[in-house]
């Protein structure tokens, strides 16, 4: 099985978050960045579905600026993919989620794909768009917020849970098919040192974006940060029914959220 | 942007969401009068739904009665849904904070060649365009984003919007043509469907109310103290990564960084340290409660109020509490 992994570099989440110049981003100067959470669940799934299908390979996709790209599909080497791809991002011009999404499955139409992985969101703009446009724009169905995803070898099938408000919904999809995944079976794993050492070295293929990407249709016009937290008010008392009823009686006439 | 704005119906328990309700609210503060609000909802039986886009003042409503859209993926309704917004000459669609209004997203950006956004909490007219405000980073920053264009498509973020007042209306039902559908959005089955993976109470996604517990409830058994307490307020559980990891209860708990990202009216975390891969998950809740017995835990910076104490005394405290307030 050929399965696609678009992973993104995030800053990682113990970041202290600034605002750039102009006040429009956030400031990524000094920033680490680090593969996505969910994008890393995502990996682990590709990884473990090669596992358990012989003759199957990994091709971990990224869009974006250097260095932060190269690095983690460099990571993604390390930790087991076969192949890593690079769309690099047109230089200078801000982009959306949708063109995003535009790019990759330009990079992704170039090459052999039974199921494209994703996490379902990225931990910085949140914005979960590139799974659903993904499907779109390579013609196939896509699934979001999936948990629990299985190959089923006897029907030839995906067998997963996708997660909802109402509870869950169970699916069987056949391939060619994309996946916006909330989970995996394991926690991801961790790259041996030699595995490390070998993906310095690895070849990362380079997809142009190209010329002809449609402008942005959305803009950051502002990042803000909430005023620093004062820190919780902290309830007094000499009995734990009394802690109780300060709590709830705070709840419900000033902060209103009782009901 | 003063055009048709298709409000997209989501259906619980035989009713328009919550989520859909403040959709509609949405759809009104854009300045929509009655002849500009369009409702769209799916399903074969779906009259008593499109009556009820009439109670909050939407004067048209586009049903899609095609009986695969009840097991076929996304894709399907987003082909049905366009449909409905070419038939509205809508300028907007807007649809509310679920899992389903941020899969629609991506669907609609380029089948309907709109600008999109999804989790937002604020909209506003700017121009010809809409700005929004939306949380990002889990909560620790929030951007503002101009969305120009012909075509703009929001999904909302869940209890950011009151729910409309009532404005009724005799609304114009219409159903929608059918619209060919591509064999290979049809392939894949739903096979079937799991009522709240979370247990009996309200599912973590749209609770106004989660109950969290941490690694402070030391055993999957002293777990029933969190989900009594939720039970009396009507609230979801949810727990940290160190409960679900430790098996105390399923994964489908788990609030953070790799698990859901939630935002109730309120967040009360029982026994849970802090630990950014959890803030990230729940930061953006409203009104947020620790109990935790480390005065020094990180948790007591992000919350709003707090009790420094032994949660095996005050939690079932609380709960009692909770009972007799509710019982008055």
């Amino acid at each position: 099985m050929e399965i696609v992994v678009c992973i993104k570099p995030v800053p990682e989440a113990e970041t202290r978050l600034r605002v750039a110049p102009g006040g429009a981003t956030l400031d990524a100067e000094g920033v680490k960045f680090v593969l996505a959470g969910y994008d890393e669940s995502a990996l682990e799934q590709a990884l473990l579905l090669k596992e358990a299908l012989a003759g199957s390979k990994v091709h971990a996709i990224s869009f974006g600026p250097a260095p932060r790209t190269e690095e983690v599909l460099r990571a993604a080497v390390a930790l087991g993919a076969d192949l890593a791809t690079w769309v690099e991002s047109p230089s200078g011009s801000a982009v959306d989620p949708i063109q995003v999404a535009r790019a990759l499955a330009g990079a992704i139409a170039a090459i052999p794909h039974d199921l494209v992985l994703c996490g379902k969101q990225a931990g910085d703009d949140e914005a979960g768009l590139v799974p659903s446009a993904l499907g779109e724009l390579l013609a196939l169905p896509d699934f979001g917020s999936v948990v629990d995803l299985r190959w089923d070898p006897v029907t030839a099938r995906f067998k997963f849970l996708r997660s909802t408000d109402a509870g869950g919904e169970r699916w069987e999809a056949a391939t060619p098919c994309v996946i916006g995944l909330q989970q995996a079976w394991n926690d991801p794993r961790t790259a041996k040192l030699p595995n490390i050492l070998k993906s310095r070295k690895a070849a990362i293929a380079k997809h142009p974006a190209g010329p002809d990407l449609p402008g942005a249709r959305s803009e950051p016009q502002g990042f803000e940060l909430p005023a620093p937290r004062t820190g919780a008010r902290l309830i007094e008392y000499k009995s734990p029914q009394e802690a109780a009823q300060t709590l709830v009686r705070i709840l419900r006439e000033e902060a209103k959220v009782f009901p | 942007m003063t055009g048709p704005i298709l409000i997209v119906g989501e259906v619980q328990n035989g009713h328009l969401s919550g989520p859909t309700l403040e959709a509609i609210s949405v759809a009104r503060s854009l300045g929509g009068s009655p002849s500009s609000l369009v409702g769209f909802v799916a399903g074969h039986d779906s009259r008593s739904t499109a009556l009820e886009f009439g109670r909050f003042g939407v004067s048209h409503v586009w049903v899609a009665r095609d009986p695969t859209l009840d097991s076929a993926p996304i894709a399907a309704l987003a082909l049905y849904i366009a449909a409905a917004a070419t038939k509205a000459g809508a300028e907007t669609i807007l649809v509310g904070g679920t899992t389903l209004g941020r899969d629609l997203m991506g669907r609609l950006a380029i089948r309907w060649n709109a600008a999109v956004a999804t989790g937002v909490t604020e909209v506003r007219r700017d121009g010809a365009a809409l700005q929004v405000r939306r949380p990002i980073f889990g909560g620790r920053a929030t951007e503002t984003r101009r969305l120009d264009g012909a075509h703009v498509a929001l999904a909302l973020r869940p209890h950011a919007f009151p729910a409309p007042l009532d404005a009724p209306v005799d609304p114009v039902i219409e159903d929608l043509p059918s619209v060919p559908l591509p064999a290979a959005w049809l392939a894949p089955r739903r096979t079937g469907t799991e009522t709240s993976a979370e247990g009996a109470g309200p599912s973590l996604g749209d609770a106004s109310i989660v109950v969290s517990g941490g690694r402070g409830v030391r055993t999957a058994e002293n777990f029933q103290l969190v989900e009594e307490l939720a039970a009396a307020l009507g609230a979801a559980v949810g727990a940290s990564r160190a409960v679900t990891d430790a098996g105390w209860r399923p994964s489908s708990y788990q609030v953070g960084q790799t698990g859901r990202s939630v935002s109730p009216q309120l967040y009360l975390a029982v026994g849970i340290s802090g630990a950014i891969q959890h803030l990230v998950g729940m930061l953006s809740s409203r009104v947020i409660v620790a109990i935790n017995s480390d005065a020094s835990a990180p948790i007591f910076r992000v919350a709003d109020y707090g009790i420094v104490g032994d949660l095996f005394q005050i939690v079932p405290a609380l709960t009692a509490e909770v009972r007799r307030v509710r019982a008055l």
